[in-house]
């Protein structure tokens, strides 16, 4: 029986269908109907509490493209201190709230950048930095950089400036914050809906549209 | 100092070079000894390290123009190596045996002027992705044609004109003088 590995996942791994029935009774949810809240103050109520929990704890995906990402250890570090905003860095995309573009979008970087939108976990809000992001800036004639970020991601805040000052992240950090509060931040459900365009855009910049399966959804 | 690497240059390979500043020296050689003078000036005069490989596109004489920047790091000299390739049909010798830096500039050069260079070695995709255009550094190559035919521009803001000027004229502001001058429009 101890060698026997095979058995041994069996008996700890895999419970059998009365062990699962038992589970379910023995571990379901106490408040059923009755402690189900549906009517639309509550409603109103916990909105309020998730927004107010998400807009103080923004993490940053550490990810920068272009120039603009030297100004984010400045906005982190303790003179300007985003920390007190709640805003800090998260090392992957799984676990980030918030995807900074900062500065000019080469469309090699916009092909991993849609990767990295695409695995981020809903709710999802993009802050494009600097002129570049708006209308190319100074890259207007590039043959190789993007001019208008937000025919292809969603954009939730456009900080002007070339690059901005750490007092304007700060400031656009605290428009999202805003935004979030309202209820009206979020690109993601845009981004689901106009997925159509939104990839029609993509596809017409990235001529070699090689990704994996999983984003071909 | 800088007569005698002249010297020395026109005794082996029979070329006249100028002094253009106390620290520079140009020289102007044919492209079938170019990789010969850039041994020589390494092995026997000291010149070890290789700033830089930079390429000008004539198009109006139809030619490019390689320049092989090298430094002496003891006597504070740098020779500048000027040559002309035909443009249609861009060929040049590889250098990356003497300096394997050059692998570097050459691949980018292949990429972004269209110049061959024989043997080298390197995947022929090097900073630019899924390109199917013409070589984007050449000068027939219409960059803003190419860019307003490709990207999505932002309406009313194509171009590079000042946003000042467009401010004003839609809320009726008054521009100072001095910020007239610098407006382009």
């Amino acid at each position: 029986m101890t060698n026997n590995p095979d058995k041994h996942i069996k008996t700890i791994g895999i419970p059998t269908e009365e062990e699962i029935r038992q589970a379910q009774i023995d571990f379901a949810p106490r408040c059923t109907s009755a402690g189900r809240v549906n009517d639309k103050e509550t409603q109103k109520i916990v909105q309020y509490i998730l927004n107010f929990a998400r807009k103080h704890s923004l993490f940053v995906l550490a990810y920068g493209t272009g120039c603009g990402a030297i100004e984010i250890p400045a906005t982190m570090t303790s003179r300007y201190d985003a920390e007190r905003f709640g805003i800090r860095g998260a090392a992957t995309p799984r676990q980030a709230d918030v995807l900074l573009i900062t500065g000019y979008l080469s469309t090699k970087t916009l092909k991993r950048v849609i990767r990295v939108y695409e695995q981020m976990q809903d709710p999802k809000y993009v802050m494009a930095f600097g002129s570049c992001t708006i209308n190319g800036g100074m890259y207007f004639d590039s043959y190789n950089t993007i001019k208008a970020l937000d025919r292809y991601l969603p954009v939730d805040v456009y900080i002007a400036g070339c690059m901005p000052r750490p007092e304007s992240v700060i400031r656009g950090f605290i428009k999202l914050q805003e935004l979030i509060q309202n209820g009206n931040a979020g690109g993601g459900k845009c981004y689901r809906d106009n997925l159509d365009w939104y990839r029609a855009n993509q596809q017409k910049v990235i001529k070699n549209w090689n990704f994996p399966d999983e984003y071909n959804w | 100092m800088q007569e005698n690497i002249l010297n020395q240059l026109n005794k082996v390979f029979k070329i006249k070079g100028q002094v253009k500043s106390p620290l520079r020296i140009k020289v102007v050689a044919d492209k079938d000894i170019v990789s010969s003078i850039l041994l020589y000036l390494k092995a026997q005069m000291g010149f070890i390290h290789l700033n830089h490989i930079s390429c000008v596109d004539w198009i109006e004489d139809n030619k490019f123009e390689l320049v092989y920047i090298v430094w002496h790091p003891e006597q504070k000299q740098t020779v500048l190596v000027h040559t002309f390739i035909d443009r249609e049909n861009p060929v040049m010798e590889n250098i990356d045996t003497i300096w394997d830096q050059a692998n570097t500039y050459e691949r980018e050069m292949r990429e972004m002027f269209g110049i061959e260079f024989p043997g080298l070695v390197g995947d022929r995709e090097f900073i630019l992705e899924d390109w199917q255009e013409m070589p984007p550094m050449r000068r027939d190559f219409d960059t803003k044609r190419y860019a307003q035919e490709t990207y999505e521009t932002r309406p009313g803001r194509e171009n590079a004109r000042n946003v000042r000027l467009e401010i004003m004229k839609r809320s009726g502001e008054e521009l100072p003088d001095f910020a007239k001058k610098y407006s382009r429009d």
